[in-house]
């Protein structure tokens, strides 16, 4: 798996960052993954009843909003403020990215489970970001704005791996957890995929759609005028007309 | 919120048809009669997004057919 | 048996949730507290559960579920709009048709899934029905006219009502697409900012500037002789386009548009922008006081409009446009209304409280209550979970009890800037002493340090001042008409010229100040803490600024406190009787 995995980010590694415009839209994507990481991570601190654990997912949540700021920083000397602004406070960008969103992490995988995916999370972000560093890629500011985060992303995996390891000596099976957490993970970025073309597609089908079936009714409709309109007077069936849903 | 009262599979269709049908019967009654064809369309391109929605993973296989 | 309503927002802008017991609020949330995603729109389900659990029921024990508006109806506006502005619409309409017919049709059977609601117990109320309800009965009036001026609801943009008693007739509507909100959400798309976030930021740049482009703009907003006004829909394309509310024809009457993020230097501000810069800032706030101006004799010409159709003494305002408080001063100082009152969630969570106040009072039939007197209506966190939290995340807690209000505003006048979390947290966006970032109101120097410290937003937005309700007059021209107005913080007013050497920090360049006036009876912590700053430094005022940092919702718990106070310039933080100071 492993094997696999890093032929995959060496080859990937070359076009994301190589590509023209590429590397400040994968750093502020970096920026929104760290953001999306404190939000989880200070959920797991509202959330978890392990009074230890609390203070160790604050300080994990606080290392990720600062990442969110480096990286973001970054966009910003690519002269893409705008960009890096959103990163930061748009909310609609992590719920598009699916990073955010109904459950919060802690909530579906419970405190082990928890434990296991920021072990595995912390460990591919430390490979990834290893892979650029050896290949030198995209620049030397990046560079150094790598290592700085990888210090603390160093220190992530230590702790939630200690965390995991205790957990193996209790007799949890934390070789499959951490598994089965890997394939999820890349399943979901299949499930991503495939929604974004479901949804290109039927956007296509959508619009053929618009001109051929919308045409003939254009001349029925019309835009309301302006100024005041008299208003409907309700019916004298306030219930019946409450549960209509139009 | 996953209790009792929440309704089944088969109970969201057939609140999803109510519905339909609640639309319908509005436009009908209305003064944008016109509009029941063409919701009716899309009402049928409704029960396809819908239900692609819930096989999502399959999206881009079919897509590559059609 | 209590009969518990529970009222829904969600789809559009800020999701809520206000649960009623036997007609009386036990709890209003807004579901991006809890989410912590800024103006998180979807089904409010975490809103729901904490107010269930609240009033220590389940979802079997509701007996109504009421969502704010009409779907179906919505759904129709949009489709007759499409087809009215075919072909010009084909960018918006796939986007459109996917998020209806992919979920937002269906929401009967959505809500009765994310809420455990059996579907007999659903009910719909329409978008403007909610937002004249959560202001009108919401009132201490037994008889007012009611004002609702949005964006848009199903198909209403504006909307005119009477009420009386438990009952709110329709009197008139302003459809889509001419509407107040979507103009001023145009301007500011215009002027580089952010929609329903930005609008804000264009009352505080209007003060920047002169109204002298009502010549160019007037014939875009035209008000009706016969009260209402129409928009020149030609010059702008919200009613169309898929993002954008104001394209090339705006621009060409309005000049080129702002970029976002590039620094606003007019000349008021302090700068040190280039001649052809400060002239553009300059085009800008005068762009920003001319739309202004015009929402401002709009709102007049329809008030005017409102007291003679319905007339009365008293008018209730809601939807968004209520929240521009610099209108809402206008109206209380010159409109024909003897009392203006206006709901402090007045934009779309309020729908939530409205609607089920609408079932309760006009679908039930039951008589009214008691006035709205207090927006702290929303979570709160018992005091043993503070401690052990602040314990665990290393604040190091010190116990203050009961002495907090005092020991704060001993902080205060000893020059430190305070997150100030206290009791349960406000409806509403405005924070009003319940979690708030506090300072000392005097030095302009003030507002720069919070600006760039800890909220670090634009430097010519200003701060807001809380006054204790006792000395309001002495600092503050507060119009009779805005009494209630003001004690949510949703209405201007202008700063005393014998004050404006004191309230530096507070005071904005045109001299007015969005003031919150503070009594005993509704904020008693807040109101010891500003009676004591008043003690210590001979001004009871504080800046008061919603205890958030930039681009996330107000902070709602122990553990959100604690994050934003960590992650900036704070020097001190109250939670409740326990005060947490930064490590030197």
């Amino acid at each position: 798996m492993g094997v696999f995995r890093r032929a995959w980010l060496t080859v990937a590694s070359e076009f994301s960052w190589r590509m023209p415009g590429r590397p400040q839209r994968l750093l502020a994507a970096f920026s929104l993954a760290e953001r999306g990481s404190m939000m989880d991570m200070l959920a797991a601190v509202e959330a978890t009843t392990r009074r230890d654990m609390r203070r160790k997912y604050f300080v994990h949540a606080l290392d990720e909003g600062r990442h969110a700021k480096i990286f973001a920083d970054r966009v910003r000397d690519f002269g893409q403020a705008g960009r890096a602004d959103a990163a930061l406070e748009d909310s609609g960008q992590l719920l598009q990215a699916g990073i955010v969103g109904g459950q919060t992490l802690f909530e579906r995988f419970g405190e082990e489970k928890f434990l296991a995916f920021v072990y595995v999370a912390e460990a591919d972000a430390v490979e990834q970001f290893n892979v650029y560093l050896e290949r030198g890629l995209p620049d030397d500011a990046t560079q150094a704005t790598l290592r700085t985060i990888l210090k603390d992303e160093v220190f992530h995996v230590a702790y939630s791996r200690a965390e995991v390891e205790k957990l193996r000596k209790e007799g949890r099976a934390v070789d499959k957890m951490c598994r089965d957490l890997r394939l999820a993970r890349v399943w979901e970025r299949y499930l991503r995929f495939s929604r974004d073309v479901g949804s290109f597609m039927s956007g296509i089908w959508l619009t053929i759609l618009y001109f051929v079936v919308l045409a003939p009714f254009r001349l029925l409709a019309r835009t309301e005028p302006g100024g005041w309109q008299p208003a409907a007077t309700p019916g004298v069936d306030r219930l019946a007309a409450a549960r209509a849903e139009g | 919120m996953s209790e009792p009262s929440a309704p089944s599979a088969m109970e969201t269709w057939l609140l999803r048809f109510g519905t339909a049908g609640a639309l319908v019967a509005m436009l009908g009654r209305g003064k944008r009669w016109w509009m029941v064809p063409l919701v009716l369309v899309l009402l049928l391109v409704a029960i396809g997004l819908l239900f692609l929605q819930s096989i999502h993973y399959v999206a881009p296989f079919i897509y590559m057919v059609f | 048996m209590p009969t518990y309503v529970l009222g829904v927002s969600a789809l559009y802008h800020d999701a809520a949730v206000a649960l009623l017991c036997d007609g009386v609020v036990v709890a209003a949330v807004q579901e991006e507290r809890f989410s912590r995603l800024k103006h998180d729109a979807s089904l409010p389900v975490r809103s729901a559960k904490w107010c269930l659990d609240r009033a220590g029921i389940t979802a079997a024990q509701v007996d109504w579920l009421v969502f704010y508006e009409k779907p179906l109806r919505k759904f129709e506006r949009i489709l007759t709009n499409a087809v009215a502005t075919f072909p010009r619409s084909y960018g918006a309409f796939p986007r459109q048709m996917r998020a209806w017919l992919g979920d937002k049709l269906w929401l009967r059977g959505n809500l009765c899934a994310a809420f455990g609601v059996r579907p007999e117990r659903v009910l719909f109320s329409e978008h403007h029905l909610s937002h004249a309800a959560s202001a009108f009965y919401c009132s201490p009036h037994d008889e007012a006219a009611i004002l609702c001026l949005d964006g848009v609801g199903e198909w209403a943009t504006t909307s005119l009502w009477r009420g009386r008693g438990s009952e709110i007739e329709p009197v008139a509507e302003v459809r889509w697409p001419h509407s107040l909100g979507l103009y001023y959400s145009a301007i500011t798309a215009h002027l580089g900012f952010a929609v329903n976030e930005g609008e804000f930021k264009v009352m505080g740049m209007a003060a920047y500037g002169v109204p002298r482009f009502r010549a160019e703009m007037d014939p875009l907003l035209h008000l009706e002789p016969g009260g209402g006004f129409s928009i020149d829909m030609d010059k702008f394309s919200w009613h169309w386009h898929a993002s954008e509310a104001g394209g090339a024809k705006l621009q060409a009457i309005l000049g080129p548009s702002r970029f976002p993020g590039t620094p606003f230097t007019p000349t008021a501000a302090p700068h040190d922008g280039s001649p052809s810069e400060i002239e553009e800032c300059q085009r800008y706030a005068d762009i920003a006081a001319t739309a202004q101006d015009q929402i401002e004799d709009a709102v007049l010409h329809l008030a005017r409009h409102a007291k003679a159709a319905v007339g009365g003494d008293a008018i209730c305002l809601a939807g968004g446009v209520a929240l521009n408080s610099v209108a809402n001063h206008r109206l209380a100082a010159e409109g024909p209304f003897a009392d203006v009152w206006v709901q402090p969630a007045a934009g779309d969570a309020g729908g939530a409280l409205g609607a089920a106040l609408w079932v309760w009072h006009s679908v039930l039939g039951n008589p009214r209550g008691p006035a709205l007197r207090r927006a702290d209506i929303g979570r709160d966190t018992p005091i043993a979970r503070s401690r052990e939290i602040l314990e665990d995340l290393g604040g190091r807690p010190e116990d203050v009890g009961d002495s907090a209000p005092e020991r704060a505003a001993e902080d205060l006048a000893a020059g430190r800037v305070i997150g100030w979390m206290n009791g349960r947290c406000e409806w509403g966006p405005r924070a009003l002493g319940h979690r708030s970032i506090l300072a000392d109101p005097r030095q302009a120097a003030t507002r720069d340090l919070v600006n760039q410290r800890i909220k670090y937003r634009e430097p010519f937005r200003p701060f807001a001042p809380s006054v204790l309700a006792e000395a309001a007059d002495q600092y503050f021209d507060i119009p009779a008409a805005a009494s209630a107005p003001v004690r949510f913080m949703l209405s201007t007013a202008p700063v005393r010229d014998a004050a404006r050497g004191q309230l530096g920090a507070v005071t904005h360049v045109d001299g007015s100040a969005r003031v919150q006036v503070v009594d005993a009876d509704s904020s008693p912590d807040y109101h010891r803490l500003i009676s004591r700053f008043g003690e210590l430094t001979g001004v009871p005022v504080v800046l008061n600024t919603s205890f958030n940092l930039k681009g996330e919702p107000v902070v709602s718990t122990p553990v959100d406190a604690m994050a934003s106070f960590t992650r900036s310039g704070l020097d001190v933080l109250y939670v409740d009787g326990l005060r947490v100071e930064r490590p030197r």
